[in-house]
């Protein structure tokens, strides 16, 4: 992704925030309400779902789609996702993280599972029209980084990893990459790609500490 | 990696960012269900790479992919939290199959509103007799349904705080919980499910957080001795002081 294209998103995402006051009180209100519709869910409500639904499905989706590759798939997965969310959302203990967080573990999981039950080759028939592209999908797996907010942590701590470090981490978390693929894409012997990608988790941790 | 606590920090990264193997995941998944320490390492992992998530643009969904998610919604699973029917060891399965699911996440609202009550309560009875336990008993929807006074000699109050309606050839039956070995024991039955003093069951000494329920039974009561029926109200007693 060209520079330029990376700051009209970042621009695009002040503009944003700056069109409301109240844009953390915002964030808050978000995170009570899922906790308060995994409560629902938990009753049997299935308002609470839908109200999980309405507000988070089209990021778990997309979330989705840049592991498993396919639309299709990716909404299978949001698909047994929801199910699962609903079934076990008596299990959700705020103690343990945010619902918000719980939820999104739910969806990356199946997306893993998913990808890990069939091979990626499998998935990413070359014929495929919805398919991302190996190029398309590291571009989206970079741009993660870039449209963190640019205030965060995380995006600050991932910008002072050396390059290869950060590029592994977020193949990782963002495309759902094995050690084995991240050392392929980054021509590194798989030895050395788990011993940087150890050394960049550690960094990252001290660093948001 | 060995799964010690030393490891558990970059085991959760690892685990959170999907680098572990199957074995590795099911031996983590396994180990949070016991160890607050890996499974707080796991939520915070979790949080510190959300934003990467949240951040993306969303996908436009098409409103067929909620209908093909609540059409496959399964009926709520029973919760773990027990009713007293199924830690009972003597009785067969109940027929009890109201859904029990919301109970457990009642208990807050429970909690709160068993606090505010006991209090008043206590206040209120502490010129005539004073109970040993007081319950509040909420239905599942976390609404309070009753209040349970045990004074520990064989009498128990139980008021009624708001209308039942009991079909004719049935009756409301109370029972507590005194413990596991013992399992369920009536307090007797509610005529025309009206508040009422009851007497005469010989148990031991109500307890702290002592699980009390009201059922609807056949008229007569319970026929196996044991609740069978549909729970109306359930909560745990608090120590009157």
């Amino acid at each position: 992704m060209s520079a330029v294209a990376t700051a009209e998103l970042e621009y695009s995402q002040i503009r944003e925030c700056s069109g409301r006051e109240d844009g953390l009180t915002l964030v808050t209100d978000q995170s009570t309400d899922l906790d308060a519709a995994l409560v629902a869910c938990a009753k049997g409500d299935r308002n609470g779902l839908r109200r999980i639904f309405d507000q988070e499905a089209g990021r778990l989706v997309a979330v989705a789609q840049r592991i498993v590759r396919r639309r299709d798939l990716a909404e299978e997965v949001v698909q047994e996702a929801f199910i699962r969310i609903w079934t076990h959302a008596h299990q959700y203990a705020p103690e343990r993280g945010s619902a918000r967080g719980w939820i999104y573990a739910i969806v990356r999981n199946r997306a893993l599972n998913m990808l890990r039950d069939g091979s990626r080759e499998d998935l990413v028939a070359a014929d495929h029209l919805e398919t991302l592209q190996d190029s398309e999908q590291l571009e989206q797996i970079m741009a993660a980084w870039h449209r963190l907010d640019h205030n965060s942590r995380l995006k600050e701590c991932l910008g002072r990893l050396d390059e290869t470090r950060r590029r592994g981490i977020l193949m990782a978390y963002v495309g759902g990459y094995t050690h084995g693929e991240i050392a392929g894409r980054l021509r590194l012997p798989l030895g050395t790609a788990k011993s940087w990608i150890r050394r960049g988790l550690l960094t990252l941790r001290e660093c948001m500490a | 990696m060995k799964l010690i606590p030393e490891n558990f920090s970059h085991i959760a990264d690892e685990y959170v960012l999907g680098l572990l193997g199957d074995a590795e995941v099911a031996e983590v998944e396994n180990e949070i269900e016991r160890n607050a320490v890996l499974a707080t390492a796991v939520a915070e992992a979790r949080e510190r790479f959300l934003p990467l998530d949240t951040t993306v643009d969303p996908a436009a969904v098409s409103p067929v992919l909620w209908d093909a998610i609540a059409t496959r919604l399964p009926q709520q699973a029973p919760t773990e939290v027990p009713s007293i029917a199924s830690v009972s060891p003597r009785v067969p399965i109940a027929e009890n199959d109201n859904p029990r699911s919301g109970w457990r996440a009642t208990a807050i609202s429970a909690i709160a509103a068993s606090l505010i009550l006991a209090v008043g309560l206590v206040w209120s009875v502490t010129r005539t007799v004073e109970p040993l336990v007081v319950a509040v008993l909420v239905n599942e929807a976390g609404e309070v349904q009753a209040v349970v006074e045990d004074f520990g000699n064989d009498t128990a109050s139980i008021r009624l705080l708001t209308d039942f309606a009991v079909p004719e050839d049935k009756t409301m039956q109370v029972w507590t919980l005194p413990s596991r070995e013992m399992g369920p024991m009536s307090l007797g039955l509610l005529e025309d499910a009206h508040s009422a003093r009851l007497s005469g069951s010989a148990l031991p000494r109500p307890q702290d957080a002592q699980l009390y329920e009201i059922t609807l039974e056949q008229a007569g009561g319970s026929p196996t001795g044991r609740p069978t029926g549909p729970i109306l109200a359930k909560g745990f007693a608090k120590l009157a002081r």
